[in-house]
């Protein structure tokens, strides 16, 4: 048997309402380290809802309501006194739709530095922002290019963008929402190769309707459905020999 | 009359409306076809076709009937033996054979005007049978026109729709020419105006003092008088107290609006936002005359009264509080223009800015607020233009005196209070003076008019970024 890398984040009997619906139903996850995690599952299942426990997104939405433990390097981060700020620092999330900033290429990249205090003099802000478009595989395109606005990228290099952003304050762990939905998939293929690179660095979960995309990056796979986490295993043998039928329905396209 | 026989007409179409939609469907099931419109479309076919060419001519008959009677009656009164000069006298004879008519005269009358009310009585009652019989003749002929048209089972529908078009054509034909006819008013009228005075001493002049051209005729100035007006209409103290006025204004309304707009758009829960929006609001709603003698009777003597306090001399009349009070006026239009505008920017990028551990409030300064700067910009020029024009609470307490002063404890005038200034009461209309108000309305009107396209052009170009 391979050997299982640390397990990064932990969740234990996670239940996560919106107003008087229940979302998710007794979640216990582990995350390995440097490692991507695919969630799968018909839409409405809970899996965005559950990467956005991670870091705590669900704090912008007034009727969520989240119990249960999260533990990040053995840490429980579901906790009123844990400081969100340095959370996120630590979990970057890449969202469905790309959203740069209305802003300049070079700015899209130094806005989290600059709000963490990263990169005090200008020449250190210029190595963050060329590193992080470097690790997004982006530098080449847009090195010329710097102060031209994010939102005349294409969709795929803004997604990247979008990454190079998440990556530009250094996080641990990096949450995916459907990152490629909104791509085509030359652009998704991008995407792709650039996960698999990253995750020699971060640990990663990415919330994905693609089954194919799920075999191609992940090395685990969870399968939610109707808020509960029905399966959880090796993306081999979930897709190969899942132990449960739900799942079996699931991925061979009987459902959802 | 008119009024009666507005009333029959009405009726007989609406009648016809009826009639129209049941013969249709019998000629349908007598004749085993199928009708090519609904039979409610040949009823409002009748309807169309009674009502509007006898209501057409009604009115052309109406605007022509009273020109037509009193040129014959001017004349038959001129071939009786009146004297008139001119058209003022004409006049003047022709409104004492119309009060003769009615009853309310009660000067001498004498032989020529006793005939020509006679005559004038005679015209009257054949102008109105004449209407009466044409208009009903009108209505037959095209009654009968349309009803044998409905017989040929013709296209009702789209006849209808023609027309309907067309009704809306001329509903917004009437709109533009309005615009076009008031913009033609003003600016032949501010030509007269620069016909007399130099453009150039208006639009540079420091002084404003139109009470100095109290001059019998326009057309008959002599050299000194002239003189004497040149420099009575310098529009610079004018510019500058409404610009200062404005100016003050914005510095109330701009901080106070866009931070409760921003409260509004991004921190206050939905049940804060139900209640404090529509009390805003209701600022917008407070009728301007009501915020003007606000701040005639109780915020300038307010400030005079902290003024002596501290030793200085405010005047009770002050571009302080009249700027103070339009500023509040104001609050209400930057306040829910930039909550819209906020509130139109893609949750998603708030999300991006959170989801890399920024805070609230540096998510609003650094990408809510640049995002949405364009159309806040819009807002707030859209704020100025409103303040530039606004006028009742500067005629209140603003002063009339054209002061040109920076200082904002003193009075100062604008230009709205001085158009207000120069057209109330009894006044001559080819004196400079009463024209140069048209001169002061041209300016206003193309300063704001360029203020609101500049305005626009900012909000729409913001829009198209998130489209």
């Amino acid at each position: 048997m391979e050997l299982m890398n640390n397990v990064k984040i932990k969740s234990k009997n996670l239940n996560v309402y919106y107003g008087e619906k229940q979302a998710l139903f007794d979640v216990n996850l582990d995350l390995n380290e440097k490692e991507v995690t695919a969630l799968i599952g018909p839409s409405g299942c809970g899996k965005s809802t559950f990467i956005r426990c991670i870091n705590r997104m669900n704090d912008v939405i007034d009727i969520c309501k989240v119990s249960g433990n999260i533990e990040i390097d053995g840490v429980e981060i579901n906790d009123k006194n844990l400081d969100v700020v340095s959370l996120r620092e630590r979990v970057g999330m890449v969202f469905q739709k790309p959203n740069p900033f209305p802003k300049s290429i070079y700015d899209n990249i130094s806005y989290g530095p600059k709000i963490h205090g990263k990169g005090e003099t200008k020449s250190e802000l210029d190595e963050i922002v060329e590193n992080s478009l470097k690790k997004a595989a982006l530098w080449e395109e847009v090195k010329d290019r710097l102060d031209e606005p994010g939102t005349g990228l294409s969709g795929g290099q803004q997604q990247r963008l979008c990454i190079a952003r998440a990556i530009s304050v250094n996080p641990e762990v990096i949450l995916m929402d459907e990152p490629c939905s909104a791509l085509d998939p030359i652009a998704t293929a991008k995407i792709e190769e650039l996960i698999d690179e990253l995750k020699k660095t971060y640990t990663i979960v990415i919330v994905t309707h693609s089954m194919a995309q799920a075999v191609r990056v992940s090395q685990k796979t969870g399968f939610f459905h109707l808020g509960k986490l029905i399966e959880v295993g090796k993306t081999e043998k979930i897709f190969k020999n899942p132990d449960n039928k739900m799942t079996q329905d699931y991925i061979t396209g009987r459902f959802g | 009359m008119n009024f009666v026989l507005i009333f029959l007409i009405t009726i007989f179409s609406l009648s016809l409306f009826f009639y129209g939609r049941s013969k249709t469907k019998s000629i349908a099931i007598e004749k085993n076809i199928k009708l090519n419109a609904l039979p409610k479309f040949y009823g409002y076919y009748l309807v169309l076709w009674c009502s509007i060419p006898s209501l057409v001519f009604l009115l052309i008959w109406s605007l022509f009937e009273p020109v037509i009677v009193k040129s014959i009656i001017i004349e038959t009164a001129a071939n009786q033996g009146a004297i008139f000069n001119d058209k003022n006298e004409a006049n003047l004879i022709y409104e004492k054979i119309k009060a003769i008519h009615l009853g309310t005269y009660f000067g001498d009358i004498d032989n020529i005007l006793r005939e020509s009310a006679l005559a004038y009585a005679k015209f009257i009652n054949l102008f109105t049978n004449s209407k009466v019989v044409l208009i009903f003749a009108i209505v037959i002929v095209s009654v009968i026109y349309s009803l044998k048209k409905i017989n040929k089972n013709n296209k009702a529908r789209d006849d209808v729709e023609i027309i309907l078009k067309g009704l809306l054509f001329v509903s917004s034909l009437i709109a533009i020419l309005t615009t076009l006819g008031i913009i033609f008013s003003l600016l032949f009228e501010s030509i007269k105006f620069f016909s007399v005075i130099n453009i150039f001493d208006y639009l540079f002049g420091t002084n404003w003092s139109p009470q100095r051209a109290f001059v019998r005729d326009a057309s008959s100035i002599t050299a000194a008088e002239f003189e004497e007006l040149k420099d009575a209409f310098g529009f610079i103290p004018l510019i500058a107290g409404t610009t200062f006025i404005a100016f003050i204004a914005m510095l109330v309304a701009v901080p106070i609006g866009l931070f409760s707009g921003i409260y509004m758009a991004e921190y206050a829960s939905l049940k804060i936002r139900r209640i404090s929006k529509p009390i805003i609001e209701i600022l917008a709603g407070i009728p301007t005359v009501v915020y003007g003698f606000f701040a005639a009777l109780t915020v300038g003597p307010f400030f005079r009264q902290i003024g002596e306090n501290f030793g200085l001399t405010v005047s009770s009349e002050s571009a302080l509080a009249a700027g103070l009070i339009m500023g509040i006026m104001i609050i209400p239009y930057v306040s829910s223009l930039s909550d819209d505008v906020i509130n139109s920017v893609p949750q998603s990028l708030r999300d991006g800015s959170y989801a890399i551990g920024a805070t609230k409030s540096e998510t609003i300064k650094k990408v809510v607020i640049p995002a949405a700067l364009p159309g806040i910009i819009g807002s707030i020029l859209l704020a100025v233009s409103r303040a530039i024009g606004e006028t009742m609470i500067v005629v209140m307490a603003a002063g009339l005196a054209a002061n040109l002063t920076i200082n904002p404890l003193e009075s100062t005038t604008t230009i709205t209070t001085q158009i207000v200034m120069i057209l109330v009461g009894d006044q001559e209309f080819d004196s400079p003076k009463t024209q140069s108000a048209f001169a002061l309305g041209l300016t206003l009107f193309i300063a704001t008019l360029i203020l609101n396209y500049i305005a626009q052009r900012a909000v729409k170009k913001y829009r198209e970024k998130y489209d």
